[in-house]
């Protein structure tokens, strides 16, 4: 038990220092885009919004790769920690997905004219929101948790074989229709500044992931123990009140 | 081996047995996919031509009927928990899964040829001339979409919202499924040649061949308790 808290402990300690260092990570971030780094030529101001947009997409496959990692050995070695990770990196995903979602259409409608095109990136990366948002209704959705569990594994594991093949054929599918008449986001004429900002918000946007993944798994296990602790009291007590019904 | 082949066939064999007998499974399948035919021509505007789209409205058509068919593979398992009896049968997993999904798979072509008579008499669709072709990709394609769909039906039926959960989980994974078997059998119902889509059958054949793998890995850890 006291491993237990101990370990918990530094799950703790280790999320607060990670948090401290990507919040003065983000304001270093932010003055890199604001100020530091010149205005695209072509695609003008809105471009800066590149800098949230890729690294959130990076963000969002490495949560996936974590999912999958996780999830097969968890299938493996049955520990409980590992589904812990799994879940909170699931989680994150989704919201670094989600946040891909929006940034995207918000740039995309000034740069190419239109809300959405079925560009490939753009159908992988709906197509991994999908998987992202069966993943937690397949977990809510089973009662028992060992098997919710198993279940959320086996998902993340098909899903992660399925997104190279999803990758190819969305690619092949574009390729077969004209390109839009519009800007393409093939990275920028590669001005050092830009290169540097770009490079400087991957690092700090995987800093804050780490960070965030460290706080739920914290949070995620707490939770766990909370319930395994209330499931006692109650099984105690009921035990109590069955044997004073004997009496 | 050979008692693998002979539990892998006996699986299959009940599950045909009892559809043969009732035929629910069947006759709900290719009512619902002749009905999902009548709204296609009733909501498809009189100037688009048929022909144009019949690769789309197929596999619509065919995805839905699956799922519906998918829906209820583990439903007899589940109602009664005659699951737990073939648990505990000494069964291998894996012939277990592969029993399931060429019952599951028997359904789908017999519905499958059902879809497409019905859609050549309504829409004055020829697939003469591409037939094998034609064939080999709906096969092919098929058998992807059977696997996932039975692993994923088995998930399914142990949760909650059971069938209702199914097409949320399979549709974004079943993706390059639907996009190279619709462009192919697009393209042969046109007249267009095999070459012309023997990249698409190649990415079906390494789709299929993968998940087969990886699902009778997987499948231990859907149905252990």
């Amino acid at each position: 038990m006291n491993d237990v808290v101990e370990s918990q402990e530094s799950t703790r300690r280790w999320a607060v220092i990670l948090s401290a260092i990507s919040g003065l990570s983000v304001l270093a971030t932010f003055w890199l885009i604001f100020f530091y780094v010149p205005t695209e030529r072509e695609m003008g101001i809105v471009q800066r919004i590149y800098y949230v947009h890729v690294p959130s997409a990076w963000v969002a496959f490495l949560a996936f790769g974590i999912v999958a990692l996780c999830s097969l050995v968890y299938l493996w070695i049955r520990d409980d920690r590992l589904d812990a990770i799994a879940l909170s990196s699931a989680e994150l995903g989704l919201v670094f997905t989600t946040i891909v979602l929006i940034t995207g259409p918000l740039w995309g409608k000034i740069a190419w004219g239109v809300w959405w095109v079925w560009d490939a990136r753009l159908s992988l990366t709906l197509l991994l929101w999908f998987i992202y948002v069966g993943y937690f209704m397949l977990r809510g959705a089973t009662e028992n948790p060992e098997r919710g569990k198993r279940f959320a594994a086996i998902l993340g594991i098909v899903g992660a074989v399925d997104i190279p093949l999803i990758h190819v054929s969305v690619l092949w599918f574009r390729s077969q229709h004209p390109q839009p008449v519009v800007l393409r986001a093939e990275g920028p004429t590669a001005d050092p500044e830009i290169v540097k900002t770009l490079l400087f918000s991957f690092l700090t946007f995987t800093i804050v992931f780490f960070a965030l993944l460290l706080l739920r798994y914290g949070l995620e296990r707490l939770q766990r123990r909370v319930d395994a602790a209330t499931f006692r009291a109650a099984t105690r007590s009921s035990s109590i009140n069955s044997q004073g019904a004997v009496r | 081996m050979r008692g693998f082949v002979r539990q892998l066939l006996t699986i299959a064999g009940k599950d045909l047995r009892l559809e043969l007998r009732s035929r629910e499974r069947l006759v709900s399948m290719m009512t619902f996919a002749v009905l999902v035919a009548v709204v296609f021509s009733f909501s498809l505007d009189p100037g688009v031509e048929a022909r144009t789209v019949a690769g789309a409205m197929l596999w619509v058509t065919i995805l839905f009927a699956g799922m519906l068919g998918l829906g209820r593979s583990f439903a007899l398992e589940r109602e009664q928990d005659a699951m737990m009896g073939i648990l505990l049968a000494p069964l291998d997993r894996g012939a277990l899964f592969l029993g399931k999904l060429i019952a599951n798979l028997a359904l789908l072509l017999a519905t499958e040829v059902a879809v497409f008579v019905v859609f050549a008499l309504f829409f004055q669709l020829s697939y003469w001339k591409t037939l094998g072709s034609v064939i080999l990709v709906v096969v092919l394609a098929s058998v992807g979409f059977m696997i996932l769909g039975t692993l994923f039906s088995a998930m399914a039926a142990g949760t909650r919202l059971g069938e209702t959960l199914l097409p949320v989980l399979i549709l974004p994974l079943l993706m390059p499924v639907v996009i190279y078997a619709a462009s192919s059998t697009q393209r042969l119902i046109v007249g267009r040649p095999f070459a012309e889509v023997a990249g698409s059958v190649r990415v079906l054949v390494v789709f299929d061949l993968i998940f087969l793998i990886v699902s009778i890995l997987l499948f231990g850890a859907v149905v252990e308790e």
